[in-house]
C-alpha cells in the first residue's frame, strides 16, 4: 500500500513497490492524460512533476514517491507556468496528434519554472528527452519562447 | 562474444531427465546433484551459442590472439562427449586435456576445476551423460592463426600454472567458509573473470593466499570488479547479506548485476542454495582488500553534482545524464534500489577501469531473470544514441559525480570498447 | 496516397472481398488531369434520398433533430454536432472538415461539437478511397466538395424553413452564425428554433456552393478544434478507453515472423499478485491483470516456448540477396516511352547505379492497443483506427457474429502514418477478449510495437541514364524491386504485375525525357509483413528519382537546380515551386567547409513541392541539418496553418528515417527494440523549417505525406554537396564516419 499525493489529492494505492507511477496514475487512479510511450524513460510521453521536477513516470517506482507532491497534466494548468505554457501551445498551434504533448507540456513547464527566460541551449537540454513523431519541435520551441516572453 | 544476448533466454528448465535413463540403473538423485553442480559451474553460459541448443557449444570467446569457440559437451557420441569415460571427463575438467589428448585452451577454467572433488566430478559426469539431451553439432575450429594455434605449448603452460591438487579444507575455518572457498575457487570459477591474468593468460592467483586473487580484471571489454574487501572498489561496504541477496536476485542496495554477470546470475547463482551462497558470502568477506589501500574511504556527497544540474548547459556530461539516465538513476545517483541500480558509491562505477561502465552504456544489459521472474527494469543500450565523445562525457561525469574520485574517460577508451563488443547490428 | 492507391482501394472494396462490400458503392468518378490533379464529380449519400428521416434515423434519436445527412446534427437548442467521417491523427481533419461544413452551414466554427463517425460505409465511405478509410492524404481532396454540399444542404433546409414560416421568398433570406435573417422585415430565427420545421422538409436535389472568393472561413488559419483537450490531458486516445471493470493485457508475440506459440508454462505467473489469467492465441500469449504493470510482470514470469518455424534463420542479408537476384531479370513494364535501350547505347555519357531503402517501422507515439469486450450482447471495440468498417468486419468474422452486433467506438489516434490502416491489432485483441470475461485492454509494449509492426518494405532499385553532349538525359531506365503492399491490400489494382504504389513517381516523372523504361519486380520478404508508411510510393520513388537526377546534374557539370528547371517544362506548377523554394533559400551562396546544400522536387498526392536543405557534416561524419526551405503548391487550402504544420512535421518524419532508421532482421527477429535503438530526431537536432505556400486556385492537393516524401533526396543531395559522398543506401547512419 502506497500513499500518493497526486494533484493535491491523497490516494491509497494497493500496488507492489516496483510499480511505476505511470500505471498507478493511469490504471488505478484513472487519470489518463499521462501517456505510455516507451517504458524505458526515453520518449518523455509519461512526464509528470515530482516536487516540481519533471521526471518520467514509466520507470519511477511508487516506493520512491511516497509523500512527495506529484502533478500531472490534468492539474498543471493550475500553476502559473502551466497556464502560460498551455496558452502558448494553443496560440502556436503546436499540437498535431497530441499523444506526446502532455509530456512535452510537463517538461516545458518545469523548464519555465527553473529558467523563466530560457535560451535555445536550455530549451534543447530540457526538451530533448521528449520525442514527437509528428515533428512539432519548431512550434514547441516557438511556444516556449512565446510563453517566456509573455511572462509567467 | 555475445554471451549477453542469447543465453539469458536459456533457463535450466529446458534440461530434463529423459535421456539415456534406461541404459543403466542411474541414480536419479545423483544426476540431480550433477545438474545442480553444472549450474554452480555455469557450464551452460559458455557452452551454448546465441539461439543455439543447450550445451552444444559454438559460443565465440575472444582471446588476444583470435576467437575460439566453445565445444559441444552434450552426450552425443560423434560430436559431443558421449564416448568419454568418467576418468577422461575428469581429465578434461581438471587437467584441460581432451579425450584425444589435445590440450584445451585455458579459456576453459580447468585450473579452477582442478579443485573439484572426485565426488562432484562423478555427479557432473552422470548429469552430462544422462541428464543432458544429446545434440549433433560439430565443433567449430578456432580462429587463432598459425603458429599460435599450436597447442603443445599448453602442456608447458600446464606444468607451470596448473595446481593439480583438489580443494583442501582449512580446519581453522568453519564448514560454511570452507564450502564457500571450495565453490569460489573451484566450480564457481569466479577468478576466471575476477582475477588478473599474467602474460601467459594465467590467473595470477588461484586462492586467497594471493593478493591478486579476485582483485578485478578486464576481459572482453568488461571490467570484472574487485571482489576483495577493498572499501571503494571491492566488497568492503557490502555485508554478507548484501552479497547473498545480490547472487540470489541480481541486485541489492549497492548495485545491480549487469553485462556478463547477469548471465551468471540467470544461469547459475539465482538457483544456488542459500547455504552455498552464504558460504560464498562468508568466504569473500574474509578476503582482505589490497587495491584501495591508498584511497580515502568513499563518502557520499551530492552537493557539487547538484550544482551542475542547475546549469546543465555548461556541463555536457551532466546534460547527457539529465537526458538519458536521470529518470532511473536519479540526480542524487541513488537510483531506486534494488529495482534501479544506485550509481553513487557503486563499486562498478568507482572502478578505475571504466570498461564496464562504458560497455553497459553502449550495450545495455541482458534481462535479469531470477526465480523465474524477469526483473522489473532493464538497462537499455545507448550505442545508437550516443557517440564516443558523448559516452566519454557521460562516463567522466559519473566518475566524478557524487564525490567519486576518478579520472576522466576519453573518447578513445569508448571507441575501443565499442569496437570490441559490437552490437548485433 | 496517390491516384494508384485510391483506385486500388476502390477496386478492392467493390470487387474483391471486403468485410462489408455490400454497403460499398463508389459514388465518385475519378480522373487524372494531365498535371495529375483530380477532377471529381460526386454525389453525397444524402442527396440521393428524398426523405431525411429513413436514412438518418439512427442519428436523429427519433425526434426534433435536424440531421439531413450523416455529417451534421442540430438540436432544438441550436447545438451543432458534426460527425467526422475521417479520424483525427494529427493531420488536422477535425478542424478542416468542420471548416468545410461550417463555411456553407454558416455557423461559428468554435461553437460546434465533434463526434467520431461510427462504422457505416453507407454514410461515410470516402468517395476517392471507396471505403470508410482515412489515409493517403485524401481527406480534403475527397471531402472538399461533399462537405460543403452537406453544409449547404443543411443551411438551405433551415433557410427554407424560416422563409416558409415568414411566408417570404427563401432567396430574400440568408444565414449567418447560426441564425437566419430576413433583412427586409428585420426578422431573425435561430437554427434551434427552425430545427423542427426544417427536419420535415425534403432534402434539396441540388445546392449552389459559394464561389471560393466568398469564403469566409476556408483559407483562413482557424484555430484547431481538437487541441484544447490535448493541452490539458482530457483528449481521449484509444489507449485511454476505460470501460467499467476493464482488465489489462500485455502480450508477447512470437519473435520470429511466421512462428507460433508451442507451449507456455504459466504456473509462476499465475501466483503473482493481480495476475488474473494467461491467454493463448495462435502466435502469441497474453497475461491478463488488474493493471498493465501486473500483466507485464506476469508476462516476465512465463516460460514460453516458440515454434519458430521456417524463418528462424532468416536475416536481412538473405532478404537483400533475394532482391538482388530478382533484379537480374526483367520485371513488369510500368512505363515505356521511346527506346531507352538504344538511346543509352548512343549516349555521350552514361551512369548506372543502385539504391537501397530499408525496412521501416511506423513507431507511432501511441503504442498499438485495442480494448474489446465480447459478451452475449455482441462485441464492443474501443480503438483508434483508420479503417473502422474493416476492423468491425474482421471482428464479426472472428466471432462469427453479425456485423451489426460489433460496435466499434473510434478514438483519436496518437499517430497513424499508415500503421492504423491495418487491423492486425484489433484481430489479436478480439482473439484475446474472446477468452476473457468483461472488457480487456490489450497494450503492446514499445518493444512489441516495433518488432511486430508491419514494415515499410525494403526496396532495391537499379537505375541508368545516358546523357547527350549537352548533359541532357536522353535515356532513362529504372528497375524497382520489392514487396507489393498493394497485392495484399488491394490486389485487383496490381495489373499486369505492376504495383502502382511501388512505381509511383518513378513511372510518372515530371521531367521531359524522350526515352523512358521503368519496370517492377515483385519480391516479398518471406515472412516479414509489409505495409504502407507515410508518403507511401512517393517516399521511395522520390528518393531514387531525385537522387539520380542530382547525380546526372553532377555528371553533366550543371547546377542541380538549373538542371531540373531545364527539364521541368511539362510541369509548370512544379517548376514554379522549385523557383519559389530556391528564391527563398540561399541557393548559390558560398558554403563553408563541411557544409552542403541539396534540392529535390516532388509531384504526388495532387501537390507540388520543392525542398532546399542546408547541412553541416562534422569530422565525426555526423549530419546537422541547419535549415529546410520548402515551397508548396497544394491548390486551394482549407487551413493554411495546418498545411504548414503538416509540411514541417512531414519533413521531420522524413529526416528521422533518412538519418537514422532501419529495421534489420537476424535469426528471424527484428533487432531493434525501442527508441534507444530505433532513433528519433529530437528537439536539439531539429532544424528550422520554412514553408512557403504558393497561392493557387487549383483543386486542393493532399498535405499529410508530401513533406516526408520529398525531403529524403534533398537531404542526401546536401550531404553529397558537403562531403562528395553519394548516399545510395538509406539510412545515412554511420556511412559518413571516417
Amino acid at each position: 500500500m502506497a500513499t500518493l499525493n497526486i494533484n493535491g489529492t491523497t490516494h491509497q494505492v494497493d500496488a507492489p513497490d516496483d510499480m511505476p507511477l505511470l500505471w498507478a496514475i493511469r490504471d488505478i487512479i484513472g487519470l489518463t492524460g499521462t501517456k505510455f510511450g516507451c517504458g524505458i524513460a526515453q520518449c518523455g510521453a509519461c512526464t509528470i512533476h515530482v516536487d516540481g521536477q519533471a521526471t518520467r513516470s514509466c520507470v519511477l517506482p511508487i516506493s520512491a514517491v511516497s509523500g512527495k507532491k506529484i502533478t500531472t497534466i490534468e492539474a498543471v494548468g493550475e500553476t502559473a507556468a502551466g497556464q502560460s505554457i498551455q496558452k502558448a501551445w494553443l496560440d502556436q498551434e503546436v499540437m498535431q496528434c497530441g499523444y506526446c504533448q502532455s509530456g512535452q507540456i510537463m517538461s516545458a513547464c518545469a523548464l519555465l519554472s527553473q529558467h523563466p527566460q530560457p535560451n535555445d541551449a536550455q530549451i534543447d537540454a530540457a526538451m530533448s528527452g521528449n520525442i514527437c513523431r509528428c515533428g512539432t519541435y519548431p512550434r514547441i520551441r516557438a511556444a516556449i519562447k512565446l510563453a517566456a516572453k509573455e511572462g509567467v | 562474444m555475445n554471451l549477453a544476448s542469447g543465453l539469458m533466454k536459456l533457463g535450466l528448465s529446458v534440461i530434463t531427465f529423459t535421456y539415456s535413463l534406461s541404459v543403466f540403473a542411474v541414480n536419479l538423485a545423483e544426476v540431480k546433484k550433477g545438474e545442480y553442480l553444472a549450474r554452480v559451474g555455469d557450464c551452460i553460459s559458455c557452452h551454448t551459442a546465441p539461439h543455439g541448443k543447450p550445451y552444444a557449444g559454438g559460443l565465440p570467446m575472444l582471446t588476444p590472439v583470435g576467437a575460439i569457440y566453445t565445444t559441444n559437451i552434450t552426450p552425443d557420441a560423434e560430436t559431443g562427449i558421449g564416448r568419454y569415460t568418467e576418468s577422461e571427463f575428469a581429465h578434461a575438467l581438471r587437467r584441460g586435456v581432451a579425450k584425444d589428448g589435445h590440450h584445451l585452451y585455458p579459456a576453459m577454467p580447468y585450473p579452477s576445476y582442478a579443485k573439484v572433488s572426485d565426488a562432484d566430478i562423478h555427479y557432473l559426469y552422470l548429469y552430462f551423460m544422462h541428464g543432458v539431451k544429446p545434440v549433433r553439432q560439430s565443433n567449430k575450429a578456432s580462429e587463432i592463426p598459425w603458429p599460435l594455434n599450436y597447442r603443445f605449448p599448453l602442456a608447458v603452460w600446464n606444468r607451470i600454472f596448473l595446481d593439480k591438487q583438489t580443494y583442501q579444507a582449512d580446519a581453522s575455518k568453519d564448514a560454511s567458509w570452507n564450502r564457500g572457498a571450495y565453490l569460489v575457487q573451484g566450480l564457481g570459477h569466479c577468478g576466471a573473470c575476477h582475477t588478473p591474468r599474467g602474460l601467459a593468460f594465467q590467473e595470477k592467483g588461484l586462492t586467497h593466499a594471493s593478493d591478486h586473487f579476485l582483485s578485478g580484471e578486464t576481459l572482453e571489454g568488461w571490467s570484472a570488479t574487485n571482489l576483495r574487501g577493498d572499501h571503494n572498489t571491492g566488497l568492503g561496504r557490502w555485508s554478507e547479506a548484501d552479497i547473498l541477496v545480490y547472487l540470489k536476485s541480481g541486485a541489492n542496495q549497492h548495485s545491480s548485476a549487469f553485462g556478463t554477470m547477469t548471465t551468471v546470475i540467470n544461469n547459475s547463482t539465482e538457483g544456488m542454495t542459500t547455504e552455498d551462497l552464504s558460504g560464498i558470502a562468508t568466504y569473500l568477506k574474509t578476503i582482505k582488500g589490497t587495491n584501495d589501500k591508498h584511497q580515502k574511504p568513499y563518502q557520499y556527497d551530492p552537493n557539487a553534482t547538484q550544482a551542475q544540474f542547475k546549469t546543465v548547459t555548461s556541463y555536457p556530461g551532466a546534460r547527457l545524464y539529465q537526458q538519458y539516465c536521470v529518470a532511473c538513476h536519479g540526480q542524487d545517483g541513488k537510483g531506486v534500489a534494488p529495482y534501479l541500480s544506485p550509481l553513487a558509491g557503486n563499486p562498478a562505477v568507482m572502478d578505475p577501469d571504466p570498461s564496464s561502465l562504458i560497455n553497459v552504456i553502449l550495450n545495455g544489459s541482458p534481462q535479469l531473470k531470477a526465480q523465474g521472474v524477469a526483473a522489473p527494469f532493464n538497462m537499455p543500450k545507448f550505442r545508437h544514441m550516443l557517440n564516443d565523445t558523448e559516452v566519454a562525457q557521460l562516463v567522466s561525469f559519473m566518475q566524478t559525480a557524487w564525490n567519486h574520485p576518478l579520472e576522466a574517460t576519453s573518447a578513445q577508451d569508448v571507441a575501443k570498447i565499442r569496437k570490441l563488443a559490437p552490437s548485433a547490428h | 496516397m496517390s491516384q494508384g492507391l485510391i483506385q486500388a482501394l476502390a477496386d478492392q472494396y467493390t470487387v474483391a472481398n471486403p468485410p462489408r462490400r455490400q454497403f460499398l458503392k463508389i459514388a465518385a468518378s475519378v480522373s487524372a488531369t494531365a498535371a495529375g490533379g483530380m477532377v471529381l464529380s460526386i454525389s453525397l449519400p444524402a442527396l440521393s434520398q428524398s426523405k431525411q428521416t429513413q436514412a438518418y434515423s439512427e442519428l436523429d434519436n427519433g425526434k426534433g433533430v435536424l440531421a439531413p445527412n450523416g455529417f451534421i446534427r442540430i438540436d432544438k437548442t441550436g447545438e451543432v454536432t458534426m460527425i467526422m467521417p475521417k479520424v483525427e491523427m494529427g493531420q488536422g481533419v477535425y478542424t478542416s472538415i468542420p471548416m468545410l461544413l461550417a463555411e456553407e452551414l454558416e455557423v461559428d466554427l468554435h461553437t460546434v461539437k465533434l463526434e467520431h463517425a461510427p462504422p457505416n460505409e453507407k454514410l461515410y465511405a470516402d468517395a476517392l478511397l471507396g471505403a470508410q478509410v482515412t489515409g493517403g492524404s485524401t481527406s480534403i481532396r475527397a471531402l472538399w466538395e461533399p462537405m460543403r454540399q452537406a453544409g449547404a444542404v443543411c443551411r438551405s433546409l433551415l433557410v427554407t424553413a424560416a422563409a416558409q414560416k415568414w411566408k417570404v421568398a427563401a432567396a430574400s433570406c440568408y444565414a449567418k452564425s447560426g441564425v437566419v435573417y430576413h433583412d427586409a422585415s428585420r426578422r431573425t430565427l435561430s437554427y434551434g428554433a427552425l430545427v423542427a420545421a426544417a427536419s420535415q422538409l425534403p432534402v434539396p436535389k441540388s445546392v449552389v456552393l459559394k464561389d471560393p472568393k466568398d469564403f469566409k472561413l476556408i483559407g483562413t488559419s482557424a484555430k484547431r478544434l481538437d487541441t484544447p483537450d490535448k493541452a490539458n490531458g482530457q483528449a481521449k486516445f484509444g489507449i485511454d478507453a476505460r470501460p467499467n471493470n476493464v482488465k489489462f493485457a500485455v502480450i508477447a508475440t512470437c519473435p520470429v515472423f511466421g512462428g507460433k506459440l508451442a507451449s507456455v508454462d504459466d504456473s509462476r505467473a499465475l501466483t503473482m499478485p493481480s495476475v488474473l489469467q494467461v491467454v493463448k492465441v495462435d502466435n502469441a500469449v497474453a497475461v491478463i491483470g488488474t493493471n498493465t504493470w501486473a500483466a507485464k510482470r506476469g508476462l516476465g514470469a512465463l516460460e514460453i516456448t516458440w515454434d519458430e518455424g521456417k524463418s528462424a534463420a532468416v536475416n536481412t542479408r538473405d532478404l537483400i540477396q533475394d532482391l538482388r537476384e530478382a533484379a537480374k531479370k526483367p520485371g513488369a513494364v510500368a512505363k515505356k516511352t521511346g527506346n531507352a535501350a538504344s538511346a543509352y547505347k548512343k549516349a555521350d555519357k552514361t551512369l548506372s547505379v543502385e539504391y537501397e531503402q530499408p525496412f521501416l517501422a511506423h513507431a507511432t507515439m501511441e503504442p498499438m492497443n485495442c480494448t474489446v469486450e465480447v459478451s452475449a450482447f455482441g462485441c464492443d471495440i474501443w480503438v483508434g483506427t483508420q479503417i473502422p468498417t474493416f476492423a468491425q468486419g474482421m471482428a464479426a468474422k472472428i466471432l462469427n457474429m453479425p456485423v451489426e452486433k460489433v460496435r466499434l467506438h473510434n478514438f483519436l489516434i496518437g499517430g497513424g502514418f499508415g500503421r492504423r490502416l491495418e487491423f492486425d491489432g484489433v484481430v489479436q485483441a478480439v482473439k484475446v477478449a474472446k477468452q476473457v470475461k468483461g472488457p480487456v485492454k490489450v497494450i503492446w509494449t514499445r518493444e512489441e510495437d516495433i518488432q511486430h509492426d508491419m514494415f515499410r518494405p525494403y526496396y532495391f532499385d537499379r537505375i541508368s541514364a545516358g546523357l547527350d553532349a549537352q548533359g541532357k538525359p536522353v535515356a532513362w531506365s529504372h528497375r524497382i524491386v520489392g514487396s507489393s503492399i498493394m497485392a495484399r491490400f488491394a490486389p485487383p489494382l496490381v495489373k499486369n504485375g505492376v504495383d502502382p504504389d511501388a512505381v509511383e513517381v518513378s513511372a510518372e516523372l515530371p521531367y521531359a525525357l524522350p526515352n523512358v523504361y521503368v519496370d517492377y519486380v515483385r519480391v516479398e520478404p518471406r515472412d516479414v509483413p509489409t505495409a504502407f508508411w507515410r508518403g507511401v510510393g512517393p517516399t521511395r520513388g522520390t528518393f531514387v528519382v531525385e537522387s539520380f537526377i542530382d547525380e546526372l546534374a553532377h555528371l553533366a557539370h550543371i547546377d542541380p537546380v538549373k538542371y531540373r528547371l531545364d527539364l521541368l517544362s511539362p510541369s509548370p506548377r512544379l517548376k514554379n515551386a522549385l523557383q519559389t523554394a530556391v528564391s527563398k533559400s540561399d541557393w548559390g551562396k558560398p558554403l563553408a567547409k563541411g557544409q552542403g546544400r541539396g534540392v529535390s522536387v516532388m509531384h504526388a498526392f495532387g501537390t507540388f513541392l520543392a525542398m532546399v536543405v542546408d547541412v553541416t557534416v562534422n569530422d565525426q561524419g555526423e549530419v546537422k541539418i541547419n535549415r529546410v526551405v520548402s515551397a508548396v503548391d497544394c491548390g486551394m487550402t482549407v487551413n493554411p496553418d495546418t498545411v504548414i504544420a503538416q509540411i514541417q512535421g512531414g519533413v521531420i518524419f522524413g529526416l528521422t528515417a533518412v538519418l537514422f532508421n532501419e529495421i534489420t532482421i537476424e535469426h528471424g527477429r527484428v533487432q531493434q527494440t525501442n527508441f534507444n535503438d530505433y532513433r528519433m530526431l529530437r528537439m536539439n537536432e531539429s532544424p528550422a523549417i520554412d514553408v512557403h505556400l504558393i497561392k493557387s486556385a487549383e483543386a486542393p492537393g493532399g498535405i499529410g505525406e508530401p513533406g516526408t516524401a520529398a525531403i529524403g533526396a534533398a537531404l542526401t543531395n546536401a550531404v553529397f554537396s558537403a562531403t562528395g559522398k553519394r548516399i545510395r543506401k538509406l539510412p545515412i547512419g554511420q556511412q559518413l564516419k571516417a
